[in-house]
């Protein structure tokens, strides 16, 4: 399936970070990592965000979004709610699977209010991750898989450079360098990611595990991850 | 313990009860000591309604350097309705050049009760070791009633970024993981004020954090030693099982052998 002209703007509305539902709110352990001096600038943020994008999202995050898609395309609830699961107990520390778990209601509700009914359930279930609803829109607006899981790395990676780009404080040019830099790597991230068979599916990352349960007594905190 | 079963160079030990009857306390032996790449480790325990067994080995398991094929160790646990497992074990030692792949899946049905912990030592710190070759992945999941409570899936490949980078090992040779399938409010509070006792002998780089994830707390710690580990999770322990479990610790007297 290549990509129709017609779901471009779908692909550009659903990765905007106009997308209402508040994923600005979230570092991901970042505001720890920076208040522990871990990330103190634009080359230990590249180390941080591009190392974890090459290694989480590749290990998990995108081999379980190509699971979901396929399972939204096959209209398969069995499979929806396994890959869901794991994705979730995957998340290593409370407020990563707050995180999911608001980001994806937050994507239910809206793609509810748009007209798609399959997102209703999705905005009530306890263990919900945006992976399960981006995949959703992306199949239905006829998103090539390919194409979602790029936009779905994307989205990650430019919400960690916004957050990194606050907290450090990065000047604009050097978050555009970032960005430069992810580019490439979400491209090898999304092959290997799209190819892995399921019983390499799974990641650890205990330094992102830490600074997540860390980030939870931090006294002065902007983020709610 | 009403059944038991062994091949291979695996053993379990005659249970104890130093409880009284209703706590078996078992401990898992590995005679050769060291495992090298071929080999195949199962553990295979299934808990019967309401028991309780404390299952613990008396030795660390060693992993030597493979020239190409994996070690592979499998410890498949169930627990059924209102039993409860206390998995305890000493720590994995991977030397540098081995080549293991370690699963652990504890399966809770109902209401089980579940405390344990995985504790992984990447090299021999000791003798100044660092694992720059080899390979190890490491699964440790937890499940209730068939649905993921955990899921981590360590993937540490000598050499790579991940062993030094901040995301991933910070340049620490031990990672380890607790446990426990528990929900109750203020777990976490009671786990920081217990290890805060202990933080006037922390060493430069460690780490120690708890977390309340959907079902399941987890204690995590991060570096030098797996003796520091151990006493970590030893005094985590020693607070949880009184509170969830309504026992006063009974440490395994393997640990002292």
């Amino acid at each position: 399936m290549t990509l129709d002209p017609t779901a471009l703007p779908r692909l550009l509305q659903l990765c905007s970070p106009a997308l209402p539902v508040g994923a600005y709110a979230y570092s991901q352990g970042l505001e720890n990592a920076v208040e522990r001096g871990w990330v103190r600038d634009e080359a230990s943020a590249g180390q941080w965000i591009l190392g974890l994008l090459d290694h989480t999202l590749r290990w998990l995050d995108l081999p379980v979004f190509a699971r979901l898609y396929a399972a939204w395309g096959e209209d398969d609830p069995t499979a929806l709610r396994r890959w869901n699961a794991r994705l979730y107990a995957a998340r290593e520390a409370m407020e990563l699977q707050d995180e999911d778990r608001h980001l994806g209601a937050a994507l239910a509700r809206l793609l509810a209010d748009l007209g798609m009914t399959e997102a209703e359930p999705w905005r009530s279930q306890s263990r919900v991750c945006f992976a399960t609803l981006f995949s959703l829109a992306a199949a239905r607006w006829r998103i090539p898989l390919r194409e979602a899981a790029t936009g779905y790395a994307w989205t990650w990676t430019e919400n960690q450079v916004t957050a990194a780009t606050r907290l450090i404080p990065l000047g604009q040019t050097a978050s555009q360098r970032l960005l430069v830099a992810a580019g490439p790597i979400i491209t090898t991230t999304v092959d290997a990611g799209l190819a892995l068979p399921d019983d390499e599916i799974g990641a650890a990352a205990p330094g992102l595990a830490l600074a997540g349960a860390l980030h939870e007594t931090q006294y002065s905190r902007l983020f709610r991850s | 313990m009403t059944h038991c079963a062994h091949r291979g160079p695996l053993q379990v030990q005659r249970p104890l009860y130093p409880e009284g009857e209703a706590v078996c306390h078992i401990a898992i032996l590995h005679p050769p000591g060291g495992v090298v790449g071929g080999d195949e480790l199962r553990i295979e325990a299934s808990l019967e309604s309401d028991s309780h067994a404390l299952l613990t080995t008396p030795a660390a398991g060693k992993f030597y350097r493979s020239a190409g094929p994996f070690a592979r160790q499998s410890q498949c646990l169930t627990v059924a309705p209102g039993a409860t497992l206390e998995w305890l074990p000493q720590e994995n030692i991977v030397y540098a050049g081995a080549r293991l792949h370690s699963q652990t899946r504890i399966d809770l049905q109902d209401n089980a009760h579940f405390i344990g912990w995985e504790i992984l030592c990447l090299g021999r710190p000791a003798a100044g070791e660092r694992f720059t070759t080899g390979e190890c992945r490491q699964i440790f999941e937890l499940y209730r009633a068939g649905e993921p409570l955990y899921l981590e899936h360590g993937r540490y490949t000598g050499g790579e970024g991940m062993l030094d980078a901040r995301w991933g090992l910070q340049g620490q040779p031990v990672t380890a993981t607790l446990l426990c399938a528990a929900t109750r409010p203020g777990l976490v509070e009671i786990l920081r004020a217990g290890w805060e006792s202990l933080a006037t002998t922390t060493p430069p780089g460690e780490l120690v954090t708890a977390t309340q994830l959907d079902g399941c707390l987890v204690g995590r710690y991060l570096g030098p030693s797996t003796a520091r580990a151990r006493q970590l999770f030893t005094v985590a322990w020693r607070l949880l099982r009184p509170m969830l479990l309504d026992r006063p610790a009974c440490p395994s007297r393997f640990w002292t052998t």
